[in-house]
């Protein structure tokens, strides 16, 4: 057993409102190594804006979904809400 | 204001390449693409026709990267969009600007598992740039606009455009007044400029880290310039390779896992890296934990996403290279350090001298760098025989050696050497390959015959997948599963199906007359060289090793 320290985001994206933008965060998410805990989006509002918060865990530091979210074209901007929300968990 | 002219969605796809200066495209037919296949008979744009997608995704590679430009491919939907795939994830991983465009079912089909259906836009989020599906024909114009726009913009990359039938079909009453143009995202300007000045004034033993970004930023004079000015020893990773100049006294070649030996002790050594336009790929750093440990870092990058990635940055320079690095030149007081590296150049220089009669390959790259014309463009297959040529064979521009690098895709040399023969018509191509890899895409030998395209073919030859047994024999104990090719086809006859001019040679003493045979030769060429097949790539740094503990020998 190895202890792990999961640090928990809460993010705020700004998006271009298209229809796969939900699905590219998600894809970028998962392969960057953090973990969805949550997620409210409204998308598909009809006014171009698209706003997704969403609660993710990892290990691995925040800048660097943040910058890969941001590198998607679709998106406006992303903000980390509260950081530093520290959770342990045991892996084996 | 709009023009009175209507127009199909497949004859606006070509008027709007040619608005992009793109002359030659590369495809394969199928149904769901016919309306665009049918704009193109009456079309200006020259069309090759590949004999799989892979190896026109390869080809638009291929032509992107000699060139500099955007390489256009083209697919119908399903099975020919899939072919695409592997190309599309390459150029990501090399970061190369491509616009593929694929054929769709018909709307009202989209969604029911119609034939030769598949959601090509969603298999597009992980191995492209941008992807877009045109589901409006007053949309397409702006999205082929935009497509060339993001390939290009920042660090390039490639991106799809998915049309279906009916869109290719439907008549354009709309023409856009003018370009659009992406709203750029406002990003924090992040450079640290007067700290990295003072960390490099500071340093006694700096190495400037050359990258692939370097040919892509369009740099390789202003780093040449920030080399001589500064007079700081460079090495280069495997697309970093021609950046410098080869008569630079003060390079040390490539690092990495089969890096040069004085590249990898230096940077391991060092106190300073000036990174420019890499990224601390793990076929680079070995363990990481261990690499160039203490080294403080000055990172230049377009890609915000890349500062602090794998390596912190003590200054970060994000932007354009170009503009950015002239601002750091500064003379340095290093003499010692330059003679040290100088020093260990010599002593640890690459040997030929190679007994027996069976050729070295390492020995033949050689001569045919020796050998080629100046200006001509090289790309390789992945293996033994690609890390040779990026060892022995020199380089002088980026754009004159395409290798895969991020992906390591074999099936890459032989259409890739097709693109760029088209791109760049006068001067000589050579694709270096392997008897494994030229089989990915030996198809594309058929488009070498039909447009009678000049490239030529050397052909190392050792009857393995050569590089995956020689891990085999270093890490798996010589259990040698699966890497036996003892039974290839006769390379040369196969070039004759093709009505390409071949050659087989198996001892040293015919290496240079075969070399300058194939080189005077007008056309296609294929050189098979035949090479003794326990042969290793050394140096080698072995994986998660740290890079001074390299293997020489066995
Ligand atoms: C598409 C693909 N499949 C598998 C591999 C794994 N691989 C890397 S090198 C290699 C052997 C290549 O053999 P060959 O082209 O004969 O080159 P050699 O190493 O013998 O010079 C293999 C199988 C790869 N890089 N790409
Ligand atoms: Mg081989």
């Amino acid at each position: 057993m190895s202890a792990m320290t999961l640090n928990k985001y809460q993010l705020i994206i700004m998006a271009d409102d298209k229809q796969v933008v939900l699905e590219r965060i998600l894809q970028v998410t998962r392969y960057r190594g953090f973990l969805i805990n949550g997620m409210n989006a409204e998308v598909n509002t009809g006014n171009n804006v698209a706003t997704i918060t969403m609660s993710v865990s990892s290990e691995r530091p925040i800048s660097l979904l943040i910058d890969q979210i941001n590198k998607l074209i679709d998106i406006k901007g992303v903000k980390v809400d509260n950081s530093d929300v520290q959770i342990k968990q045991h892996s084996a | 204001m709009t023009k009175s002219k209507t127009l199909t969605g497949g004859a606006l796809l070509f008027e709007v390449l040619q608005e992009h200066g793109v002359h030659h495209v590369f495809g394969y037919p199928g149904g769901a693409i016919m309306p665009i296949y049918d704009a193109l008979y009456d079309s200006d744009v020259k069309h090759f026709l590949c004999r799989h997608e892979q190896g026109a995704a390869f080809s638009a590679v291929g032509y992107a990267r000699a060139a500099g430009t955007v390489g256009v491919c083209l697919a119908t939907s399903g099975p020919g969009a899939t072919n695409l795939i592997t190309g599309l994830a390459d150029a990501l991983a090399d970061s190369i600007p491509v616009v593929a465009i694929t054929g769709q079912v018909p709307m009202a089909a989209m969604g029911s598992d119609a034939f030769q259906e598949i959601d090509i836009f969603g298999l597009s989020l992980a191995c492209t740039k941008h992807s877009f599906q045109v589901t409006d024909i007053n949309e397409l114009e702006k999205v082929l606009h935009q497509a060339f726009e993001i390939a290009l913009e920042g660090r390039h990359g490639p991106v799809l455009v998915d049309i279906p039938k009916d869109i290719q079909l439907a008549e354009v009453t709309q023409r856009l007044d003018k370009l659009s143009h992406l709203k750029n995202k406002v990003k924090l300007p992040l450079a640290d400029i007067s700290k990295a000045l003072d960390l490099l004034t500071h340093a006694k033993q700096p190495i400037l880290y050359v990258g692939g970004g370097v040919g892509m930023a369009n740099a390789v004079e202003e780093v040449r310039d920030f080399a001589d000015k500064t007079g700081m020893p460079s090495v280069s990773t495997l697309k970093g390779l021609g950046a410098i100049n080869p008569d630079n006294e003060n390079h040390l070649g490539m690092l990495g896992m089969h890096g040069t030996k004085t590249a990898n002790l230096a940077v391991q050594e060092s106190d300073l890296l000036v990174v420019v336009g890499a990224r601390f790929d793990d076929r680079v750093t070995g363990k990481l934990d261990e690499f160039a440990p203490n080294a403080k870092v000055i990172h230049f990058d377009i890609d915000t996403a890349e500062i602090n990635k794998r390596r912190d940055a003590d200054a970060a320079i994000l932007g354009d290279l170009k503009g950015n690095l002239p601002l750091l030149t500064t003379e340095l007081d290093i003499a010692d350090w330059q003679q040290k590296l100088q020093q260990m150049n010599t002593d640890f220089a690459w040997r030929y001298d190679h007994p027996g009669d069976n050729i070295f390959a390492p020995a033949v790259l050689k001569t045919v760098s020796d050998l080629m014309p100046s200006n001509t463009c090289v790309t390789t297959d992945v293996g033994q025989h690609q890390m040779w040529a990026a060892q022995h064979m020199t380089f002088d521009d980026p754009s004159n050696f395409l290798t895969s690098g991020g992906m390591g895709t074999m099936g890459f040399g032989l259409p890739a050497a097709i693109g760029a023969q088209i791109s760049r018509p006068h001067d000589t191509v050579i694709a270096v390959s392997g008897d494994g890899s030229i089989m990915m895409n030996v198809q594309e030998l058929a488009t070498i015959k039909r447009y009678q395209i000049p490239v030529k073919v050397v052909l190392i030859d050792n009857a393995k997948l050569g590089m995956v047994r020689q891990w085999q024999d270093l890490f798996f104990e010589g259990r040698l599963s699966e890497t036996d090719l003892s039974d290839n086809p006769d390379f040369v006859m196969l070039a004759k199906a093709f009505d390409i001019k071949s050659q087989l040679i198996t001892k040293k003493s015919e290496v240079k007359a075969a070399v300058e045979e194939m080189l005077d030769h007008d056309g296609p060429y294929l050189l098979q060289v035949k090479i003794d097949a326990a042969e290793n790539v050394w140096p080698l740094v072995p994986p998660n090793t740290a890079n001074d503990k390299m293997m020489e020998s066995v």
